[in-house]
């Protein structure tokens, strides 16, 4: 029976499917190969949201939590200011609460040669 | 897939739903059908308090989760400035709402008579949180909300039949009384169950509002599984009404306890079906 129970519970999740996270256009473009670290990064959404945690990982250094400045609004579009940590590959996680209460979240890279 | 936060906001939900459901249902269950039920009304009250403590600590764990959900860390369940932000939105409407019923079960739980009226109203008031946040209220349509309250209220008081029955129908003594609550929920179901499905559809082509997005997205395939789970709760609610609880009518007391069986088989199909609408509610967007 515990068996069934777990089964029909993962059946009732369904993968890859997400989410409210509706991301229109990032700066530097997900995937993107660039030569040298932007001073900033940019977000655009399809609907209004406000951010409230960006994190940026990078191949050599912990991640950190990026300063969102005076960007504590509801609204569209974003820059954030990126430190340098050289070559190497940047992720880049956010986090936001949309107008309807509903957690967004996702994550984009960019790789620096 | 969702995140940790993701995952356990699912379970809170579930635990919203079971809690509720389960409270408001009992509570209807015990005033429609007082007499039936009167050999174990202490049991039911004690059943719609512990359902109801379970819906008022999902509704908190919940709204911490979301604030969790927000910063990615623990750190979010008590940072001040997610959970003020969360409390501006339609996700602090559905809290308040949430902790007014929760309290009113329990309040209207420890009060004679009337009092089951006030948890009734709580009940109410609680499903009717659920019309204010997620993809029902982005409709702005107060039919389609109240088409929703209407579905819950149904679901409420399906999922509130299946103690007291299974209850009385494993105490061979209260074989008459089971027979008689069977038979008459019976009778209502050929009316509740009908009106749950047609609003719980009509709610779904107006979220979903063509067949490509029921076939081919995971949000209209989710409700789809949904729909074939309530098809097995069909079939085994028609061999209750059929067969078990006109065997039991005539004394037949291994109906009645085919018929616990079948309640224990039809509350796991529930769960599930639970489980999936706070998937389909949490996680999983509405087709473009």
């Amino acid at each position: 029976m515990k068996k069934f129970i777990t089964l029909a519970l993962m059946a009732a999740l369904p993968s890859g499917v997400l989410a409210h996270s509706k991301i229109e256009e990032t700066t530097p473009a997900d995937g993107a190969t660039i030569t040298t670290v932007p001073a900033e990064i940019g977000l655009n959404f399809s609907k209004d949201i406000r951010l409230t945690r960006i994190q940026m990982a990078h191949e050599e250094h912990l991640a950190v939590s990026l300063d969102l400045g005076d960007q504590t609004n509801f609204g569209q579009e974003f820059t954030i200011p990126l430190p340098s940590n050289g070559t190497g590959t940047y992720v880049i996680e956010w986090r936001g609460l949309g107008e309807d209460g509903h957690a967004m979240q996702g994550e984009f890279s960019f790789t620096v040669e | 897939m969702p995140d940790i936060w993701g995952i356990a906001s699912i379970l809170a939900k579930l635990g919203l739903y079971i809690g509720f459901a389960g409270s408001t249902g009992l509570v209807i269950v015990s005033y429609l059908y007082s007499g039936f039920v009167a050999p174990i009304s202490l049991g039911i009250k004690r059943q719609a308090r512990a359902l109801a403590w379970l819906a008022l600590a999902a509704t908190v764990v919940g709204f911490l989760l979301r604030g969790a959900a927000l910063t990615g860390g623990v750190d979010g369940m008590v940072d001040p400035e997610m959970l003020g932000l969360l409390w501006q939105t339609s996700v602090g409407d559905a809290f308040v709402y949430r902790l007014i019923g929760a309290v009113l079960i329990l309040v209207g739980l420890s009060i004679p008579h009337f009092g089951l009226w006030i948890a009734l109203l709580g009940g109410t008031v609680a499903l009717w949180s659920f019309a204010q946040i997620g993809h029902v209220p982005e409709q702005e349509s107060i039919g389609i909300q109240l088409l929703l309250l209407l579905h819950l209220l149904c679901v409420a008081f399906w999922v509130g039949i299946f103690s007291p029955l299974r209850s009385l129908a494993l105490m061979p003594e209260h074989l008459t009384d089971a027979a008689g609550l069977g038979h008459r929920f019976g009778q209502a179901a050929a009316l509740i169950v009908p009106t749950l499905i047609v609003a719980g559809l009509w709610m779904a082509w107006l979220l979903v509002g063509n067949l490509q997005g029921l076939l081919f997205t995971g949000y209209g395939q989710a409700l789809l599984f949904k729909v074939l789970l309530v098809g097995l709760l069909l079939i085994l609610a028609a061999a209750n009404k059929l067969r078990f609880v006109p065997s039991m009518q005539s004394g037949d007391a291994k109906a009645a306890r085919h018929l616990a069986r079948s309640i224990e088989v039809e509350a796991i199909v529930v769960l599930v079906v639970l489980a999936t609408t706070a998937t389909l509610t949490s996680v999983l967007t509405l087709p473009s």
